[in-house]
């Protein structure tokens, strides 16, 4: 129940030459989480390998960039894993640097084959927008005494601005074509100003086409030509492309060992300052769980060859927070984990609310939803969509098992009650019962919630916390002592002295201890520790009126159904039954969420925020694989 | 922005984060002081580690943070077009990583070196370094950008390298989308912030055309039409027209004579463009903390205000590097004060 209760601090001191394989054993195990605190840098100020990561870094950047050219070759991912050494980084990185330097050739000609298809699909274009005009191409482009004319395509982001610009220089855009992200242009002005324009179209990244001469005056030719130009870089591109092909059909075998090599390396770069050295001794230093450390011991001698010393102990005081916690597998309760982690991870020694959770929920869940034929769909929905919502499965198997158990109490199938009698009340019958019962509830698990946060923080070793604090052992004993006092009262008992007696004892300790933490000017401070003192009193309140919800909304869900065969009644045969099944089903879908939310709100405000730090690490450890945070 | 309670919250982080600012008395004196004294007067001592590098790395990641928390506090209340603004001038610093590293790239420097000189940058402000920095040259580091959000940039660009490699066309190009996004922005904000911050942003965008179209012009010896393509647009002062005039001066000297007066104050400008832009830096700072206290616009208070967060920034950051890198004391004077450097 308690969170990583079992971790433990471990130092594996070690020779140096033995790390990379230690970090891969480890990460094989998934068991280690680095710790990169420097704490041993007296003792070994260096962090080894960041001469090896950067080497790494540019290895795997070469393998990427082969990867994206020539596609991810196949290969098996259960090929037994080497332990990378620097000779073998040193020769892999400069065998990835060979290879792209060899296959760059052919991915600079496929980028300029790209960039042909381009101009080419742009050539083919403007013979198609001058086609038209039946006109000698080669009146378009240049060839003028005093005239300047230029062809050709601009980025549709820099026509309004070159426009402009090439106005305020005495040239005009004559003609606009095309849409999307490239616009084809025709320019015109003074041959003297060539310079000047040459300079603004190169800034605006002008393209010229260029249109041989040959063809200036017979399109039909051009466009032949033009089909000709594309057959040609259709062959070209087949070409490069059956180059790379029989490169990598040459090299597959040490293209695929560079990169076993280079996942194998991963664990050791992403040590970082987990891992320390001065000379050939090293250490690496985590957190295990105690239930692993004879396994990982055991496999690290089996996998090292120079001898090591695994040190481990329990977490310090004052590194608690800094613990990891492993994320317990749940089994059927994994989807309550999930939402639990949405709060927040438990903090080391932490009491885990994952169960308490599941049951307050389904429990409360039930109660505002009891009804056999809703419960029993929400059931059986989870049960169809169990390949699409995964674990979450049994959070709707648990939530409508719940409401078809307090459909059974309440005598509830669908709304009717007379089908099935009672086998404990229908909330209609005694609303001030199921408002009390709801308020009983609420002010135990009020109380439960604050047994579990002293408890919490007896544990962390803030006994201050557990005595004083919101939801700590005198508030409690004052929040029950008062509650004690208004039953009696409500009685017609009168309010007890002993209990008045004990509220003024901890309202003076209570008030006591907020003066003594408060370090502010005396106004202030009385002012402060009235209001604290008030908040406490007033959170106990508030909070169990706030469970007060769980009995209206079996009143409400009572009331709906009543709403719904009331229309229905009103309506003829077939309105009646459209009436009574959409009527279920706007039930069942629109106040089935609302209870959810109404009950994740009470655990999440009532409960969790009383007794759940929820501020934990979680356990993120070493793995094999490449890393994120290369 | 209207709604009241944000406006008083923004106020009031200003006036906190404003009296946090250095200023430039206490810039001067940071940069007077001794390795040791800087270390504990910025916080570098802080820092644990005996590598050089790797403090100075760690120092820039603290203060990029602190900026980082800084505009997080002051993005909370705000919505729609004026957290979009705000969110384009923060990214200003991608924009200079990209910038670094086509520059590395066109200079062949190691890419350990060009890592050096890159901005540490959550996830949501910053591309993936590392994919870029892993490319042999410039037209594949462009390639590599035309599959980000920065694809039509980085195609113009790779159509303009291929024919003529000119640096500053990409850098140009960059401005011109940033600005010109950042001014599309403040066109979408009500009216009450719109000509405020527009204001603002003529400002700075003035003060980038005349000192980049200067340099083109007479440094680089670009064509008049060619720099006055390469201007940004939504300048308050500097409009295409005004601009055109002074880059058709022959010399700078006979340029600066063209400058508006609402631009020059009536001043002699310096004749050296280091110089003219510290003036125009200067100017716009002073202008910027006048925003910052007195505009109506609590927005235009807020961009005042990252917009001299960011000058001390950079200026810590020259400091830092300054020091560990032992530089010579005046030369550091003169770097970041260039125009009291150059009257004494």
């Amino acid at each position: 129940m308690r969170a990583g209760s079992d971790m433990r601090h471990v130092t594996v001191t070690m020779m140096r030459e033995d790390l990379p394989r230690a970090s891969l054993v480890l990460a094989e195990l998934e068991t280690f989480a680095p710790d990169d605190r420097p704490l041993l840098e007296s003792e070994l100020p260096e962090i080894p390998g960041s001469t090896f990561r950067d080497r790494i870094r540019r290895a795997w950047g070469h393998l990427d960039r082969l990867v994206a050219l020539l596609g991810d070759p196949p290969h098996a991912d259960t090929e037994p894993l080497l332990v990378l050494r620097r000779e073998q980084l040193v020769e892999i990185d400069q065998w990835l640097a060979d290879a792209w330097k060899q296959c760059t050739p052919c991915e600079e000609d496929l980028h300029q084959i790209e960039d042909d298809y381009q101009e080419l699909h742009h050539l083919e274009q403007s013979l198609h927008d001058f086609a038209g005009l039946d006109i000698d191409l080669s009146r378009l482009q240049g060839g003028h005494a005093h005239l300047d004319m230029r062809i050709g395509s601009v980025p549709s982001d820099n026509l309004a601005r070159l426009r402009d610009v090439l106005e305020l220089s005495n040239h005009l855009i004559l003609n606009v074509a095309g849409e999307g992200e490239t616009l084809r242009i025709l320019v015109a002005g003074r041959r003297e100003d060539a310079a000047v324009l040459d300079s603004v179209l190169h800034a605006a990244a002008f393209q010229p086409l260029i249109i041989p001469e040959s063809f200036h005056d017979n399109p039909e030719a051009l466009r032949e030509e033009l089909g000709n130009r594309r057959a040609e870089l259709d062959r070209k591109c087949e070409q490069l492309r059956g180059q790379l092909a029989n490169w990598l059909d040459t090299n597959h075998r040490q293209f695929l060992r560079a990169r076993q090599l280079l996942v194998a390396a991963e664990p050791y770069v992403s040590l970082h300052g987990a891992a320390r050295s001065r000379g050939t001794l090293a250490a690496l230093q985590g957190w295990i769980r105690a239930a692993h450390l004879p396994d990982v011991e055991a496999r690290l001698s089996e996998s090292l060859s120079l001898p090591f010393v695994l040190e481990s102990r329990e977490p310090r005081a004052d590194e608690r927070h800094l613990v990891p916690v492993p994320v317990q597998n749940h089994g059927l309760l994994s989807p309550f984990a999930v939402l639990v982690q949405q709060y927040g991870v438990p903090r080391f020694g932490e009491f885990d609310p994952t169960i308490l959770f599941a049951v307050t929920f389904a429990g409360m869940f039930g109660m505002m939803f009891g009804d056999i034929g809703h419960g029993a769909i929400i059931l059986l929905t989870g049960i169809a969509l169990h390949r699409k919502i995964g674990t979450f499965t049994y959070l709707f198997v648990l939530a409508g098992a719940s409401a078809m158990l307090f459909g059974w109490l309440y005598g509830s199938i669908f709304g009717v009650e007379h089908w099935l009698h009672p086998l404990w009340i229908a909330p209609m019958s005694d609303p001030i019962y199921m408002l009390t019962v709801a308020l009983a509830w609420g002010v135990a698990f009020l109380t439960l919630g604050s047994v579990i946060a002293i408890a919490n923080r007896l544990l962390s070793g803030d006994q201050a916390g557990a005595l004083f604090g919101p939801g700590g052992l005198f508030s409690l004993i004052l929040y029950l002592s008062l509650l004690g006092g208004l039953i009696n009262l409500a009685q017609g008992d009168g309010f007890p002295p002993a209990a008045t007696l004990v509220i003024v004892a901890t309202l003076i300790l209570l008030t006591g201890y907020q003066w003594q933490s408060s370090d502010t000017p005396y106004g202030e401070r009385i002012f402060t520790t009235l209001i604290e003192t008030f908040e406490i009193v007033n959170g106990y309140i508030a909070s169990s009126l706030s469970f007060l919800r769980v009995a209206a909304f079996s009143l409400n869900h009572v009331a709906l159904s009543l709403a719904v065969f009331t229309l229905a009644d009103s309506m003829g045969t077939i309105g009646h039954w459209v009436t009574l099944v959409l009527g279920n089903l706007f039930i069942i879908v629109l106040e089935g969420v609302i209870v959810a939310i109404q009950t994740l709100r009470l655990e999440y405000y009532e409960g969790f925020s009383r007794y759940f730090y929820g501020d934990g690490t979680p356990f993120r450890p070493l793995r094999v694989g490449r890393s994120i945070n290369r | 922005m209207s709604r009241l309670t944000d406006q008083a919250y923004l106020r009031t982080r200003l006036a906190i984060m404003s009296a946090n600012l250095m200023g430039k008395d206490r810039l001067d004196a940071l940069a007077e002081l001794p390795l040791d004294e800087l270390e504990t007067a910025s916080g570098l001592d802080a820092i644990s580690g005996s590598n050089q590098a790797a403090r100075l790395a760690a120092f820039e990641r603290a203060l990029t943070q602190t900026w980082l928390d800084e505009l997080s506090a002051l993005l909370r209340p705000l919505g729609g077009p004026a957290r979009r603004l705000l969110m384009q001038w923060a990214s200003r610093y991608e924009l200079l990583n990209i910038k670094a590293l086509v520059r590395g790239k066109i200079g062949q420097l190691p890419n350990e070196e060009i890592e050096r000189s890159l901005f540490r940058l959550p996830g949501f402000l910053s591309l993936n370094h590392d994919d870029l920095l892993n490319t042999d040259s410039v037209p594949e580091l462009l390639r590599h950008l035309q599959k980000t959000r920065y694809q039509r940039i980085a195609t113009q660009a790779l159509r303009r390298y291929e024919e003529r490699p000119d640096p500053f066309l990409l850098d140009a190009t960059l401005d011109q989308q940033f600005y010109g996004e950042l001014i599309d922005r403040a066109q979408q904000l009500a009216s009450t912030d719109r000509e405020e911050i527009l204001n603002l942003i003529g400002r700075i965008v003035d003060r980038h055309n005349l000192v980049w179209s200067l340099r083109y012009r007479f440094n680089y010896g670009l064509q008049p039409s060619e720099v006055l393509y390469l201007a940004i647009d939504g300048g308050r002062v500097l409009n295409r027209a005004v601009l055109q005039q002074i880059l058709n001066a022959d010399t700078l000297a006979e340029a600066l004579k063209r400058l508006p007066d609402s631009m020059t104050g009536k001043r002699q400008m310096p004749e050296q463009i280091t110089l003219i832009e510290a003036t125009l830096r200067s100017d716009l700072l002073l202008y910027a903390r006048r925003a910052m206290r007195a505009s109506p616009s609590v927005l235009t208070s807020v961009l005042a205000y990252l917009v001299i967060r960011h000058s001390e920034i950079t200026a810590l950051y020259a400091i830092a590097h300054a020091r560990i890198h032992g530089l010579d004391g005046q030369l550091l004077k003169e770097a970041l004060d260039p125009l009291h450097e150059a009257a004494a």
